[in-house]
Protein backbone atom coordinates (compact mmCIF):
# COMPACT_ATOMS: atom_id res chain seq x y z
CA UNK A 1 0.00 0.00 0.00
CA UNK A 2 3.06 2.36 0.64
CA UNK A 3 4.18 1.86 -2.37
CA UNK A 4 0.68 2.42 -4.61
CA UNK A 5 -0.11 5.20 -2.44
CA UNK A 6 3.43 6.80 -3.03
CA UNK A 7 2.82 5.71 -7.18
CA UNK A 8 -0.59 7.42 -6.66
CA UNK A 9 1.00 11.00 -5.47
CA UNK A 10 4.26 11.21 -8.03
CA UNK A 11 1.33 10.06 -10.88
CA UNK A 12 -0.67 13.34 -9.75
CA UNK A 13 2.40 15.15 -10.16
CA UNK A 14 2.74 13.98 -13.31
CA UNK A 15 -0.81 15.00 -14.34
CA UNK A 16 -0.80 18.06 -12.42
CA UNK A 17 1.79 19.38 -14.65
CA UNK A 18 -0.21 18.63 -18.01
CA UNK A 19 -2.95 20.74 -16.35
CA UNK A 20 -0.92 23.66 -15.88
CA UNK A 21 0.17 23.33 -19.54
CA UNK A 22 -3.46 22.94 -20.65
CA UNK A 23 -3.97 26.39 -19.11
CA UNK A 24 -1.00 28.02 -20.55
CA UNK A 25 -2.24 26.75 -23.89
CA UNK A 26 -5.66 28.58 -22.89
CA UNK A 27 -3.84 31.74 -22.17
CA UNK A 28 -2.32 31.49 -25.47
CA UNK A 29 -5.63 31.20 -27.12
CA UNK A 30 -7.18 34.16 -25.51
CA UNK A 31 -4.31 36.25 -26.78
CA UNK A 32 -5.66 35.19 -29.61
CA UNK A 33 -9.38 36.23 -29.32
CA UNK A 34 -7.57 39.75 -27.79
CA UNK A 35 -5.90 40.16 -30.68
CA UNK A 36 -8.81 39.41 -33.62
CA UNK A 37 -11.22 41.66 -31.47
CA UNK A 38 -8.97 45.06 -31.74
CA UNK A 39 -8.39 44.31 -35.70
CA UNK A 40 -12.09 44.18 -36.32
CA UNK A 41 -13.03 48.24 -34.72
CA UNK A 42 -10.52 49.84 -37.19
CA UNK A 43 -12.99 50.13 -40.48
CA UNK A 44 -16.02 50.47 -38.04
CA UNK A 45 -16.47 53.61 -36.15
CA UNK A 46 -18.81 52.15 -33.88
CA UNK A 47 -18.08 49.88 -31.12
CA UNK A 48 -21.69 48.76 -30.65
CA UNK A 49 -22.23 47.09 -33.96
CA UNK A 50 -19.30 45.25 -33.41
CA UNK A 51 -20.55 43.75 -30.00
CA UNK A 52 -23.58 42.43 -31.65
CA UNK A 53 -20.93 40.58 -34.42
CA UNK A 54 -19.72 38.99 -31.46
CA UNK A 55 -22.99 37.64 -29.93
CA UNK A 56 -23.66 36.27 -33.73
CA UNK A 57 -21.38 33.61 -33.02
CA UNK A 58 -23.46 31.15 -30.68
CA UNK A 59 -22.13 29.26 -28.52
CA UNK A 60 -24.11 25.62 -26.95
CA UNK A 61 -23.19 24.00 -24.31
CA UNK A 62 -23.86 20.02 -24.50
CA UNK A 63 -25.81 18.27 -21.88
CA UNK A 64 -25.40 14.21 -21.85
CA UNK A 65 -24.37 11.44 -19.75
CA UNK A 66 -20.93 9.97 -19.65
CA UNK A 67 -19.95 7.22 -18.50
CA UNK A 68 -16.52 4.93 -18.65
CA UNK A 69 -14.38 2.90 -16.77
CA UNK A 70 -11.14 3.89 -14.12
CA UNK A 71 -7.97 2.57 -15.81
CA UNK A 72 -6.17 2.12 -12.25
CA UNK A 73 -8.34 -0.36 -10.98
CA UNK A 74 -8.60 -2.44 -14.48
CA UNK A 75 -5.23 -2.71 -15.17
CA UNK A 76 -3.91 -3.21 -11.22
CA UNK A 77 -4.82 -6.74 -11.99
CA UNK A 78 -2.08 -6.92 -14.86
CA UNK A 79 0.52 -6.50 -12.16
CA UNK A 80 -0.71 -7.12 -8.72
CA UNK A 81 -1.57 -11.30 -8.26
CA UNK A 82 -3.45 -10.15 -5.00
CA UNK A 83 -5.81 -7.57 -6.43
CA UNK A 84 -8.70 -7.51 -8.85
CA UNK A 85 -11.19 -4.48 -9.25
CA UNK A 86 -13.75 -2.77 -11.55
CA UNK A 87 -15.14 0.79 -11.54
CA UNK A 88 -17.35 2.23 -13.63
CA UNK A 89 -18.19 6.28 -13.79
CA UNK A 90 -20.79 7.93 -14.72
CA UNK A 91 -21.91 11.82 -14.83
CA UNK A 92 -25.12 13.58 -15.96
CA UNK A 93 -24.95 16.96 -16.56
CA UNK A 94 -27.64 18.86 -14.70
CA UNK A 95 -27.00 22.35 -15.18
CA UNK A 96 -24.09 24.73 -16.59
CA UNK A 97 -21.80 23.99 -13.68
CA UNK A 98 -23.16 21.08 -11.45
CA UNK A 99 -23.27 17.29 -12.95
CA UNK A 100 -24.51 14.47 -11.11
CA UNK A 101 -21.99 11.73 -10.73
CA UNK A 102 -21.95 8.08 -9.69
CA UNK A 103 -19.34 5.60 -9.19
CA UNK A 104 -19.98 2.15 -8.67
CA UNK A 105 -17.58 -0.95 -8.26
CA UNK A 106 -15.84 -4.06 -7.28
CA UNK A 107 -12.90 -5.17 -5.53
CA UNK A 108 -11.30 -8.59 -4.60
CA UNK A 109 -7.80 -7.70 -2.12
CA UNK A 110 -5.50 -9.69 -0.27
CA UNK A 111 -3.59 -7.27 2.06
CA UNK A 112 0.06 -8.52 3.42
CA UNK A 113 0.30 -6.85 5.91
CA UNK A 114 3.52 -7.51 8.70
CA UNK A 115 1.58 -9.22 11.35
CA UNK A 116 -1.85 -9.86 9.09
CA UNK A 117 -2.44 -11.31 5.77
CA UNK A 118 -6.45 -9.88 4.80
CA UNK A 119 -8.40 -10.76 1.89
CA UNK A 120 -11.35 -7.97 1.26
CA UNK A 121 -14.04 -8.85 -1.41
CA UNK A 122 -17.08 -5.91 -1.84
CA UNK A 123 -18.91 -3.64 -3.79
CA UNK A 124 -19.87 -0.22 -3.27
CA UNK A 125 -21.42 2.74 -4.63
CA UNK A 126 -20.85 5.94 -4.51
CA UNK A 127 -23.51 9.30 -5.42
CA UNK A 128 -23.09 13.35 -5.69
CA UNK A 129 -21.97 15.64 -7.96
CA UNK A 130 -18.87 17.58 -9.25
CA UNK A 131 -19.15 21.25 -9.57
CA UNK A 132 -17.03 22.62 -12.93
CA UNK A 133 -14.79 25.66 -12.05
CA UNK A 134 -13.48 25.62 -14.93
CA UNK A 135 -14.27 28.62 -17.76
CA UNK A 136 -14.23 27.02 -21.26
CA UNK A 137 -13.96 28.72 -24.23
CA UNK A 138 -15.13 28.61 -27.35
CA UNK A 139 -16.62 24.78 -27.68
CA UNK A 140 -14.12 23.52 -25.06
CA UNK A 141 -15.55 21.05 -22.58
CA UNK A 142 -13.00 20.26 -19.90
CA UNK A 143 -13.86 19.82 -16.42
CA UNK A 144 -11.90 21.32 -13.28
CA UNK A 145 -14.10 19.98 -10.64
CA UNK A 146 -14.64 20.33 -6.70
CA UNK A 147 -17.45 17.62 -5.75
CA UNK A 148 -18.89 15.72 -2.89
CA UNK A 149 -20.10 11.82 -3.25
CA UNK A 150 -21.80 9.56 -0.07
CA UNK A 151 -20.36 5.71 -0.64
CA UNK A 152 -21.94 2.73 0.72
CA UNK A 153 -20.08 -0.39 0.33
CA UNK A 154 -21.00 -3.93 1.84
CA UNK A 155 -18.25 -6.24 1.77
CA UNK A 156 -16.50 -9.85 3.48
CA UNK A 157 -13.67 -9.94 5.17
CA UNK A 158 -11.22 -13.07 5.70
CA UNK A 159 -8.39 -13.14 8.55
CA UNK A 160 -5.86 -15.48 6.23
CA UNK A 161 -3.11 -15.69 8.16
CA UNK A 162 -1.83 -13.83 11.77
CA UNK A 163 0.74 -13.30 14.22
CA UNK A 164 0.86 -12.96 17.72
CA UNK A 165 2.44 -10.40 19.25
CA UNK A 166 4.53 -11.39 22.26
CA UNK A 167 6.76 -8.92 23.42
CA UNK A 168 8.44 -11.44 26.02
CA UNK A 169 9.60 -14.08 23.02
CA UNK A 170 11.29 -16.33 25.55
CA UNK A 171 9.81 -19.58 24.17
CA UNK A 172 11.07 -18.20 20.70
CA UNK A 173 8.81 -16.43 18.04
CA UNK A 174 5.44 -18.24 17.13
CA UNK A 175 5.03 -19.26 13.51
CA UNK A 176 2.36 -17.33 11.79
CA UNK A 177 -0.78 -18.99 12.59
CA UNK A 178 -3.26 -20.01 9.95
CA UNK A 179 -7.14 -18.63 10.64
CA UNK A 180 -9.38 -18.64 7.44
CA UNK A 181 -12.22 -16.81 9.81
CA UNK A 182 -14.50 -14.97 7.14
CA UNK A 183 -16.41 -12.01 8.49
CA UNK A 184 -20.00 -11.61 6.22
CA UNK A 185 -22.21 -8.92 6.18
CA UNK A 186 -19.85 -5.98 6.72
CA UNK A 187 -20.49 -2.61 5.89
CA UNK A 188 -19.47 0.97 5.63
CA UNK A 189 -20.18 4.25 4.81
CA UNK A 190 -18.75 7.48 4.31
CA UNK A 191 -18.69 10.92 2.67
CA UNK A 192 -15.53 11.74 0.12
CA UNK A 193 -14.78 14.98 -1.20
CA UNK A 194 -13.74 15.21 -4.86
CA UNK A 195 -10.80 16.70 -7.02
CA UNK A 196 -11.09 16.51 -10.69
CA UNK A 197 -10.31 16.69 -13.94
CA UNK A 198 -11.44 15.91 -17.24
CA UNK A 199 -10.04 17.03 -20.71
CA UNK A 200 -11.24 16.14 -24.09
CA UNK A 201 -9.14 13.98 -25.75
CA UNK A 202 -11.10 13.39 -29.28
CA UNK A 203 -14.65 14.18 -30.02
CA UNK A 204 -16.78 12.12 -27.43
CA UNK A 205 -13.95 10.76 -25.43
CA UNK A 206 -12.83 12.05 -21.90
CA UNK A 207 -9.68 10.99 -19.91
CA UNK A 208 -9.54 12.39 -16.46
CA UNK A 209 -8.71 11.89 -12.71
CA UNK A 210 -9.82 12.59 -9.50
CA UNK A 211 -8.52 12.89 -5.78
CA UNK A 212 -10.58 11.58 -2.70
CA UNK A 213 -10.41 11.94 0.55
CA UNK A 214 -12.64 9.96 2.30
CA UNK A 215 -14.46 10.30 6.10
CA UNK A 216 -15.83 7.49 7.90
CA UNK A 217 -19.74 7.65 8.49
CA UNK A 218 -20.55 4.54 9.66
CA UNK A 219 -18.38 1.40 9.78
CA UNK A 220 -20.13 -1.97 10.43
CA UNK A 221 -16.89 -4.05 12.39
CA UNK A 222 -16.88 -7.77 13.17
CA UNK A 223 -15.93 -8.79 16.63
CA UNK A 224 -12.25 -9.37 17.87
CA UNK A 225 -11.57 -8.08 14.50
CA UNK A 226 -11.34 -4.39 12.62
CA UNK A 227 -12.00 -3.42 8.78
CA UNK A 228 -8.92 -2.74 7.35
CA UNK A 229 -9.74 -2.41 3.89
CA UNK A 230 -13.28 -1.45 2.30
CA UNK A 231 -14.29 -1.60 -1.31
CA UNK A 232 -14.45 2.02 -2.34
CA UNK A 233 -13.00 3.41 0.79
CA UNK A 234 -9.64 1.72 0.82
CA UNK A 235 -7.15 1.24 3.10
CA UNK A 236 -8.59 2.70 6.70
CA UNK A 237 -6.01 4.20 8.98
CA UNK A 238 -6.70 4.57 13.44
CA UNK A 239 -9.06 7.92 12.38
CA UNK A 240 -11.85 8.16 10.61
CA UNK A 241 -10.21 9.24 7.43
CA UNK A 242 -8.72 7.37 4.23
CA UNK A 243 -7.84 8.70 0.75
CA UNK A 244 -8.46 7.71 -3.05
CA UNK A 245 -7.76 8.13 -6.17
CA UNK A 246 -9.02 6.98 -9.66
CA UNK A 247 -7.97 7.59 -13.11
CA UNK A 248 -10.27 7.46 -15.89
CA UNK A 249 -11.88 7.44 -19.38
CA UNK A 250 -14.80 8.11 -20.14
CA UNK A 251 -17.33 8.83 -23.77
CA UNK A 252 -19.94 11.31 -23.46
CA UNK A 253 -23.62 10.73 -25.25
CA UNK A 254 -24.92 13.82 -25.94
CA UNK A 255 -29.20 14.28 -25.51
CA UNK A 256 -29.73 17.94 -25.93
CA UNK A 257 -28.27 21.48 -26.39
CA UNK A 258 -28.17 24.61 -24.78
CA UNK A 259 -27.59 28.00 -26.35
CA UNK A 260 -24.85 30.01 -23.67
CA UNK A 261 -27.06 32.50 -21.64
CA UNK A 262 -26.22 36.39 -22.13
CA UNK A 263 -24.52 36.30 -18.56
CA UNK A 264 -21.89 35.03 -20.87
CA UNK A 265 -21.37 38.40 -23.12
CA UNK A 266 -20.99 40.16 -19.92
CA UNK A 267 -17.83 38.26 -19.18
CA UNK A 268 -16.76 38.63 -22.60
CA UNK A 269 -16.76 42.73 -21.95
CA UNK A 270 -14.96 42.23 -18.51
CA UNK A 271 -12.43 40.74 -21.09
CA UNK A 272 -12.07 43.11 -23.21
CA UNK A 273 -11.88 45.75 -20.76
CA UNK A 274 -8.60 43.86 -19.73
CA UNK B 1 -9.77 26.74 -8.11
CA UNK B 2 -6.25 26.20 -9.09
CA UNK B 3 -6.06 26.86 -5.20
CA UNK B 4 -8.38 24.46 -4.10
CA UNK B 5 -7.23 21.63 -5.91
CA UNK B 6 -3.13 22.62 -4.88
CA UNK B 7 -4.97 22.32 -1.23
CA UNK B 8 -6.15 18.77 -2.42
CA UNK B 9 -2.74 18.11 -2.95
CA UNK B 10 -1.32 19.33 -0.24
CA UNK B 11 -3.70 17.09 1.85
CA UNK B 12 -3.28 14.18 0.21
CA UNK B 13 0.03 14.29 0.25
CA UNK B 14 -0.21 14.83 4.16
CA UNK B 15 -1.76 11.53 4.14
CA UNK B 16 1.14 9.96 3.12
CA UNK B 17 2.76 10.38 6.78
CA UNK B 18 0.55 8.47 8.22
CA UNK B 19 1.83 5.30 6.67
CA UNK B 20 3.83 4.74 9.57
CA UNK B 21 1.39 3.24 11.60
CA UNK B 22 2.74 -0.03 10.41
CA UNK B 23 5.00 -0.05 13.61
CA UNK B 24 3.88 -1.61 16.57
CA UNK B 25 3.75 0.91 19.72
CA UNK B 26 5.52 -0.69 22.55
CA UNK B 27 3.33 1.08 24.86
CA UNK B 28 0.43 -0.94 23.49
CA UNK B 29 -1.11 -3.79 26.08
CA UNK B 30 -0.20 -6.91 24.01
CA UNK B 31 0.60 -10.39 25.13
CA UNK B 32 0.82 -10.45 29.54
CA UNK B 33 2.67 -12.30 31.33
CA UNK B 34 2.17 -14.18 34.46
CA UNK B 35 3.05 -11.74 37.12
CA UNK B 36 3.97 -13.81 40.54
CA UNK B 37 4.49 -12.22 44.00
CA UNK B 38 6.39 -13.83 46.39
CA UNK B 39 4.93 -14.12 50.50
CA UNK B 40 6.28 -14.77 53.62
CA UNK B 41 4.37 -18.13 54.87
CA UNK B 42 4.78 -17.18 58.14
CA UNK B 43 3.46 -13.47 58.00
CA UNK B 44 1.08 -14.15 54.99
CA UNK B 45 0.38 -10.41 54.05
CA UNK B 46 3.74 -9.51 54.08
CA UNK B 47 5.81 -9.52 50.94
CA UNK B 48 9.36 -11.26 51.16
CA UNK B 49 12.12 -11.19 48.66
CA UNK B 50 13.51 -14.33 47.07
CA UNK B 51 17.18 -14.74 47.23
CA UNK B 52 18.89 -15.33 44.27
CA UNK B 53 15.61 -17.08 42.09
CA UNK B 54 16.55 -18.29 38.48
CA UNK B 55 13.68 -19.34 36.41
CA UNK B 56 14.08 -21.46 33.82
CA UNK B 57 11.21 -22.57 31.08
CA UNK B 58 10.99 -26.63 30.60
CA UNK B 59 13.24 -27.54 27.48
CA UNK B 60 15.07 -24.28 27.62
CA UNK B 61 18.46 -24.00 28.52
CA UNK B 62 18.55 -20.31 30.04
CA UNK B 63 16.78 -18.52 32.63
CA UNK B 64 13.93 -16.03 32.43
CA UNK B 65 16.50 -12.61 32.07
CA UNK B 66 15.24 -10.54 34.78
CA UNK B 67 18.41 -8.23 35.37
CA UNK B 68 19.30 -6.60 31.84
CA UNK B 69 22.13 -4.68 32.83
CA UNK B 70 23.97 -7.91 34.31
CA UNK B 71 26.19 -9.87 32.58
CA UNK B 72 26.69 -13.48 32.80
CA UNK B 73 24.59 -15.75 34.98
CA UNK B 74 23.27 -12.88 37.33
CA UNK B 75 21.29 -11.46 35.19
CA UNK B 76 19.21 -14.54 35.12
CA UNK B 77 18.86 -14.28 39.00
CA UNK B 78 16.90 -12.04 40.53
CA UNK B 79 16.15 -11.13 44.53
CA UNK B 80 12.87 -9.34 44.32
CA UNK B 81 9.40 -9.76 45.78
CA UNK B 82 7.74 -10.42 42.16
CA UNK B 83 8.05 -12.02 38.83
CA UNK B 84 6.51 -11.68 35.35
CA UNK B 85 6.82 -14.71 33.55
CA UNK B 86 5.62 -15.17 29.98
CA UNK B 87 3.52 -18.23 29.27
CA UNK B 88 3.29 -19.86 26.38
CA UNK B 89 0.92 -18.86 23.24
CA UNK B 90 1.19 -22.03 21.20
CA UNK B 91 0.30 -24.79 23.89
CA UNK B 92 -2.05 -24.71 26.78
CA UNK B 93 0.72 -25.28 29.21
CA UNK B 94 3.85 -24.10 30.26
CA UNK B 95 6.60 -25.57 32.91
CA UNK B 96 8.89 -23.58 34.85
CA UNK B 97 11.58 -24.79 37.30
CA UNK B 98 11.96 -22.20 40.34
CA UNK B 99 15.33 -22.65 41.93
CA UNK B 100 16.13 -20.96 45.03
CA UNK B 101 19.79 -19.61 45.88
CA UNK B 102 20.89 -20.85 42.00
CA UNK B 103 24.45 -20.82 42.02
CA UNK B 104 25.25 -20.63 45.45
CA UNK B 105 28.52 -22.75 46.60
CA UNK B 106 26.74 -24.49 49.80
CA UNK B 107 24.36 -27.23 47.25
CA UNK B 108 22.30 -27.88 50.52
CA UNK B 109 20.85 -23.87 50.00
CA UNK B 110 19.93 -24.30 46.86
CA UNK B 111 16.69 -25.86 46.23
CA UNK B 112 14.70 -26.19 42.56
CA UNK B 113 10.62 -26.61 42.68
CA UNK B 114 8.54 -27.27 39.55
CA UNK B 115 5.51 -25.93 38.42
CA UNK B 116 3.32 -26.83 35.68
CA UNK B 117 0.38 -24.17 34.90
CA UNK B 118 -2.51 -25.20 32.84
CA UNK B 119 -4.57 -22.69 30.98
CA UNK B 120 -7.18 -21.39 27.48
CA UNK B 121 -6.35 -19.31 25.34
CA UNK B 122 -7.58 -16.68 23.29
CA UNK B 123 -5.96 -15.23 20.57
CA UNK B 124 -7.54 -11.00 20.72
CA UNK B 125 -7.33 -8.80 17.69
CA UNK B 126 -4.93 -5.69 18.50
CA UNK B 127 -4.50 -3.51 15.61
CA UNK B 128 -2.98 -3.50 12.05
CA UNK B 129 0.50 -3.26 13.22
CA UNK B 130 0.86 -5.59 16.33
CA UNK B 131 -1.26 -8.21 14.82
CA UNK B 132 -3.09 -10.22 17.84
CA UNK B 133 -2.22 -10.90 21.47
CA UNK B 134 -2.93 -13.96 23.69
CA UNK B 135 -5.00 -13.86 26.52
CA UNK B 136 -5.12 -16.91 29.14
CA UNK B 137 -7.43 -18.42 31.37
CA UNK B 138 -5.87 -20.25 34.42
CA UNK B 139 -8.08 -24.02 34.43
CA UNK B 140 -10.05 -23.42 37.67
CA UNK B 141 -9.84 -26.93 38.78
CA UNK B 142 -6.25 -27.44 38.74
CA UNK B 143 -4.67 -24.06 37.53
CA UNK B 144 -1.20 -25.48 37.93
CA UNK B 145 0.81 -28.77 39.09
CA UNK B 146 3.26 -28.06 41.76
CA UNK B 147 6.26 -30.93 41.85
CA UNK B 148 9.63 -31.29 43.40
CA UNK B 149 12.44 -31.00 40.95
CA UNK B 150 14.06 -34.84 39.73
CA UNK B 151 16.69 -34.62 42.38
CA UNK B 152 14.09 -34.78 44.96
CA UNK B 153 15.30 -32.07 47.47
CA UNK B 154 12.43 -30.42 50.01
CA UNK B 155 10.11 -28.02 48.19
CA UNK B 156 10.85 -24.58 49.27
CA UNK B 157 7.25 -23.13 47.78
CA UNK B 158 5.02 -24.06 50.26
CA UNK B 159 1.66 -22.31 49.26
CA UNK B 160 0.43 -21.27 45.94
CA UNK B 161 -2.68 -19.15 45.70
CA UNK B 162 -4.56 -17.73 42.35
CA UNK B 163 -5.41 -14.29 42.82
CA UNK B 164 -6.51 -13.70 39.35
CA UNK B 165 -7.31 -16.33 36.85
CA UNK B 166 -7.75 -13.92 34.12
CA UNK B 167 -4.42 -13.13 32.64
CA UNK B 168 -5.49 -10.07 30.35
CA UNK B 169 -2.37 -7.61 31.73
CA UNK B 170 0.11 -7.27 33.90
CA UNK B 171 -0.95 -4.59 36.14
CA UNK B 172 -2.34 -7.37 38.93
CA UNK B 173 -0.58 -9.92 40.81
CA UNK B 174 -2.14 -13.43 38.79
CA UNK B 175 -0.77 -15.93 41.49
CA UNK B 176 1.10 -15.49 44.96
CA UNK B 177 3.62 -17.83 46.47
CA UNK B 178 4.39 -18.31 49.69
CA UNK B 179 7.36 -20.12 51.25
Amino acid sequence: MTHTLKYFFSFCFMLSLFLAQAQDTDTIQRKKMDEVIPEAPKPITKKLPEEKKNDTIVKTDRYGFRVGVDLYKLTRALYDKDYKGLELVGDYRLTKKYFLAAEVGNENKTTDDDRLNTTTKGSYLKVGFDYNGYENWLDMENIISIGMRYGVSTFSQQLNTYKIYNANPYFGEVPVITSGNKYNGLTASWIEVVAGVKAKVFNNVFMGFSLRLNRLVTNKEPDNFKNLYIPGFNRTYDGDFGVGFNYTVTYFIPFYKKKVTPKKVEIKKEDQKK
Amino acid sequence: MKKIILLAFALALSFSSCEKDDICDANTATTPRLVITFYDITNPAVLKNVTNLKVVGAGMTDGIIFNTSATGESKYLTSGNAISIPLKTNEDTTSYNFTLNSGNANPALVNEDNIKFDYTRADIFVSRACGFKTLFTLNTSNPYTHTDAAVPDEKWIQYISVEKSNIDNENDTHLKIFF
